[in-house]
Parts: C-alpha cells; structure tokens; sequence
C-alpha cells in the first residue's frame, strides 16, 4: 500500500473511531501513531515520541490558550454581565425588541474580553433572560437571540479557536484578531438587524421595554468601565502591536482576577472554581492538540495533503466553488462535532488547497480571509441541531421553553451568519483593512 | 470554541475518591502556576516599559510553566469526563453500547499514556545528557521532566479507574453522574 493510501486509509478510521465515541485527542493519537509506525517503522516512532508530549504542551505560540481560557473564567466570576447588559439596555430597550438587541449588545461586550461561546451564553443569560421575559418576549425569541449571542464570545476576539488556526497555517495571531474585529462587529449588527425583522413580522414577539432617562443612560454606561479598561489594555495592547497575545492574556487574567475579587466578590471557592475549569478546558483542548500533532506529523508523511492539493489544482474548478464546496463539509461536521476539533482535523488538508488557488489575493490576505470564513462557519456549529452547545445552555435555562422553540428561533440568526459569510467572501476588504492599517510587523 | 461543560461530577467509591482529592490538587496546584506565570508577564511587561528591564527569559518560563501546568490538568479532565466525543451517531444507542465505547476508548488511552510516559522517561534521560538548556536564560529542561512523568503516571493510574467505572457502568446499565456523553 502507498503512503498515500495509508493516509487515506487513516483518515477515514479516524472518522469512524469518532463515531464510536472515541474521545477525539486519543482517537488522532492512536491513528496517528499506528499510521507512523506503518510509514516510518518502529525505531523512528519511538525516538518522536521521547519528547513530542513535551513539545505539544511546552511552546510559547500555545501558552496564551490557558491564560485566555484563565481570564475568561475570571471575567465570568466579575460580575461584568450584568453592568453590560444593563448598559445596553437603558440604550436600546425601548426599542421593539430592544431588549433582546441589548443581550446582544451584552454579548458582543463580553466577547471582547472572552474567548469563550459558552461562558458568554451562560453568563449572558443569568442576566438578560429574566428581563426579557418580564416584557413578555416570545421564548424562541428570548432563547435564540441569547444562543446565537454568545457566538459572539468567539466571532469577536479574543478567540481560541483563531489562535490554534494561526499556529496551523503559521498566521500571525495578532493580525488574526484584528481580522477578526470587523466581522465581529458586523455579526453584532446582523444579529440586531435579525431581530429587528423578526419583531416587524411579528410585534408580539418582542415587545418594547422601559425608556430609560438619558442620565441614566450614561450612568449605566459609565457602570462598565472595567470592561473598557480590560479590551483597551489587552486587545488594544495586542492591536497596536504592544505585546504579544499571550502577554495580553497574561495581564488581562491578572485585570480580571482583580476585578472578580473586587467587584464580583469572588473568594476562595469562587477562585478554586475557575481554576478548575481552566485546568479541564485546558487539558481537553491540549489533549487534542497533542493528537492533532501526531496525526499531522502522520498525515505529512502520507503526503495526502499535498496530494489534495495538487489535485484540486489541476482540477479547474473554480477556487470559490472549491471554497464553497469546504463550507458546505463544514457546515455538515457542525452537526455533529465541535470547532476546534473542525479546525485540527480539517485545516492540515485544507488550507494547503486554498494557498494553492488563486483568489486574487496574496498569501497573507487569503490566510486572514480564509481563517475568518472558517471561524464564522464552524461557529455555525454551536447554535445548529443537534448539538449545538449555546442552544443547550440556553435552554437548560429557559425552563419552560421547549428545545424545539429555541432551534425555531435560532433561525433568523443562522440566515443572518449565512448573509454575513457571503458579504464576506464578496468584499475581502473587510477583513482585511484592520491588519493592513495596523500592520503588526 | 470547543470547551468543557464543567461538571465537577464527585466519584462516591472510595477508590474514586481518594483519586478525585489527587487529581484535584494536582489541578489547583496546575493552575496557581498558571496564575503566577500571567503575574510574572505582566511583571515582566511593568518591567519593560517602567524600567525597561524585562524578567529574563520570560517567555521561556511561561512555556515551561504552562507546559508543567498542562501536564497536572490532564488526570482531571479524564476523572470529570471532560474530553471531547462525538455523541451525535450513538445519541440513541442504548446505555450499554455507550458505556462499551468508552471502555474501548478508556483501553486506547491507557495504551497511549503509558507509551508516552516511557517514552518520556527516555526524552528526560536524553535532556539530562545532552545537557538541553532553554535559550536565554539557560534553564535546563530535563528538570521539569521528572515532576512531568510522576503526573503522566498519575494519568495512567485515573485512565485505570476510569476504565473500571466504565465496565461496571456496562453491568450497571448506568451512567453513574451527569454530564457523560456531552459534546465538549
């Protein structure tokens, strides 16, 4: 059998030990090692494996995952939620369906400062899921607005999954992350555009909440300093090219930890708490990237990534129906698998097709492009049946919503993701323009 | 991104919990590290810009510090159940074709971890003799390959108990807590 094959081969008992509830890191390990052993023989294996656990966990590029993952957990523990839903709300209640633009608001507030869906939906929903059902917001509408909010944790950086992208395709993260920003912010709008119509077709689905009096209005706004304070210093630091992710990481869980302790009341249970939710977080994402490595280091050998590429080369398709045949695959894993596992088993294969087409932009530009659509369509993964994550937490809210109604409302959002990934493949542009205006190095 | 559903689900056989207590503080002690590797950088960063002097070979310490840390999450992750499956193809199987699954996933593991924890005794060894020192600050690597190995064995042993719990969950017929089988 040629390498090529047994890359194959490979591939295809990977997807089916996944199948079979295999735990993702260990399933990529244990094919990764027997198909190196196949290609390479036994003494070479051995001599990897010295110091390859190692070297996984013991890199620089990786060390920001935990410490983001660190600040996130602190953020969830300071009481953040609450000052930033409040905030947008005094500003756009009053609005039909205002409320739910304000957990929007909310969310896209908190996911400049946490890299985490989960922890946004969540923290998101304590807060704002009460409120709108006090003006009597529909539960579909209530449930799916927060669900598909807390995406924006991720679409908005920082992100993890964007990180592990750029250390893939040897991006840098920095220029990532100000890819990412307008996207994100456009997610924010297209949400509240989504709910603007849903509310329009349907009034008794979101009522109009309080007016506010303007000095309350800047009271409130007032109230969320210690969210400005954290994204200026981390995100604005690592914008402006002033330090590197991970030190941006680093101050910004040392920020949040000052501030869970000080405002969010977090003692010593509450610390215990985030530190073991960092360390299982952590250990299931290394774990996986471990076994990412040493698939990849198998698949490299197999040469099957460079076969695919120079297949679709040659082939003359045209790159973007090539790039939409990848969203669609994407789409169709999202149902059934989480996104970084997405970004670890298909971006070795993939992105060496995309480099190899020519989307009329340089290799930098299509790495950032590329890397955006990607985040936005595995996100997609988290609010669409039937695992998506957000709409879990959500509901397990929202007692007396059916999950069905929660999948109902998530719609309106999932429409507005596919609108925004086509405007962003049309116009690269706005991806592109903040890395090219801050250009990091 | 792909995170844990934390559920801090306690083991209620004795053996199960003396394994929580260890794997617990092996966590907690990970992620104090973790906390004083952020402090040290922004340290480091104050330095830099105040002072213009910088922690020396701050970004090598973080990498091992993180590394070290990583390697303490690993036994409490897999006690918690809290690495990633796909759910979706056996969503509807019964208990005991799940708990059968992750019996087989709990051997491939065990396989796994003590493959690379001999391995690494062996990439320590060769640290040590080839005397591998960080770049900067000359740090010598082999010192956290010992502390590494003792957590990597300590993997093991969970990935054992986790492997049992499995088994009787197939006789049982039952999940014994909450929160298996979720994506994440």
């Amino acid at each position: 059998m040629s390498s090529l094959a047994i890359g194959g081969v490979g591939f295809v008992i990977l997807l089916g030990m996944l199948a079979v509830r295999i735990p993702i890191g260990i399933a990529m390990i244990s094919v990764g090692i027997t198909g190196y052993l196949t290609i390479a023989g036994p003494i070479p294996l051995l001599s990897y494996l010295k110091t390859e656990t190692y070297w996984a966990f013991t890199t620089f590029d990786l060390s920001v995952v935990p410490l983001f993952l660190l600040m996130g957990q602190f953020a969830a523990k300071a009481g953040l939620s609450s000052a930033l839903f409040t905030a947008a709300n005094t500003w756009l209640g009053h609005h039909r369906g205002g409320v739910a633009m304000a957990a929007v608001g909310g969310c896209a507030g908190f996911g400049a400062i946490s890299g985490s869906s989960l922890a946004t939906a969540a923290t998101m929903g304590q807060v704002a899921l009460p409120e709108l059902r006090r003006f009597n917001y529909s539960g579909s509408l209530a449930t799916g607005a927060l669900a598909a909010g807390g995406t924006l944790g991720i679409l908005i950086p920082p992100s993890v999954v964007l990180i592990i992208y750029a250390i893939m395709v040897e991006s840098n993260v920095a220029a990532l992350f100000q890819a990412a920003f307008l996207p994100g912010i456009l997610a924010a709008l297209g949400y509240m555009l989504a709910i603007a119509i849903v509310v329009r077709i349907n009034p008794e689905a979101g009522p109009a909440g309080e007016r506010a009096s303007r000095a309350a209005k800047w009271a409130a706004l007032l109230e969320i300093w210690p969210v400005l304070v954290i994204f200026l210093l981390v995100m604005g630091g690592i914008y402006a090219g002033v330090f590197t992710p991970t030190e941006g990481a680093a101050i910004g869980s040392v920020g949040t930890f000052l501030i869970a302790v000080t405002k969010g009341g977090m003692r010593l249970e509450g610390f215990l708490d985030a530190i073991l939710g960092t360390a299982q977080t952590t250990a299931m994402i290394f774990l996986i990237l471990l076994g990412a490595k040493i698939f990849n280091a198998f698949l490299g050998f197999s040469e099957l990534p460079l076969f695919a590429a120079d297949f679709f080369q040659n082939a003359g398709l045209s790159p973007f129906v090539v790039l939409l045949g990848m969203i669609i695959l994407y789409i169709l894993l999202g149902f059934v698998m989480d996104s970084l596992s997405m970004i670890l088993l298909t971006v070795p294969i993939f992105w060496p097709i995309i480099a190899g087409l020519d989307f009329g932009l340089g290799p930098d530009e299509t790495k950032l492009w590329f890397g955006i659509i990607t985040l936005i369509v595995v996100e997609m993964g988290l609010i669409t049946p039937p695992v998506g994550l957000n709409v879990f937490v959500i509901n397990s809210m929202a007692k007396d919503v059916p999950m069905l109604e929660t999948f109902k409302g998530v719609v309106p959002f999932i429409t507005s993701d596919f609108i925004r990934v086509a405007i962003i493949i049309a116009f690269p542009v706005i991806t592109l323009i903040l890395p090219e205006l801050l250009a990091v190095e | 991104m792909a995170e844990g559903m934390e559920h801090f689900s306690r083991p209620a056989d004795p053996v199960g919990r003396v394994l929580y207590r260890i794997a617990r503080v092996f966590a907690i002690l990970g992620g104090i590290l973790l906390c004083l590797v952020g402090l040290m950088t922004t340290v480091s960063i104050v330095g830099r810009f105040v002072f213009s002097a910088p922690v020396p070979g701050d970004f090598e310490l973080v990498a091992i510090g993180t590394g070290l840390s990583v390697f303490a999450f690993l036994p409490w992750c897999q006690l918690m159940r809290g690495n990633v499956i796909v759910d979706f193809f056996m969503d509807k199987a019964p208990i005991r074709a799940k708990t059968f699954c992750d019996t087989v996933g709990g051997l491939l593991y065990l396989g796994i971890g003590a493959l690379l924890t001999w391995r690494m005794v062996f990439g320590g060894i060769d640290m040590y003799k080839y005397n591998e020192v960080s770049m900067t600050i000359g740090f010598p690597r082999w010192t956290t390959f010992p502390i590494s190995i003792v957590l990597m064995g300590f993997l093991v042993i969970v990935v054992i108990y986790t492997i049992f719990r499995s088994i009787a969950e197939t006789r049982a017929g039952r999940f014994f807590d909450e929160g298996s089988g979720s994506v994440g």
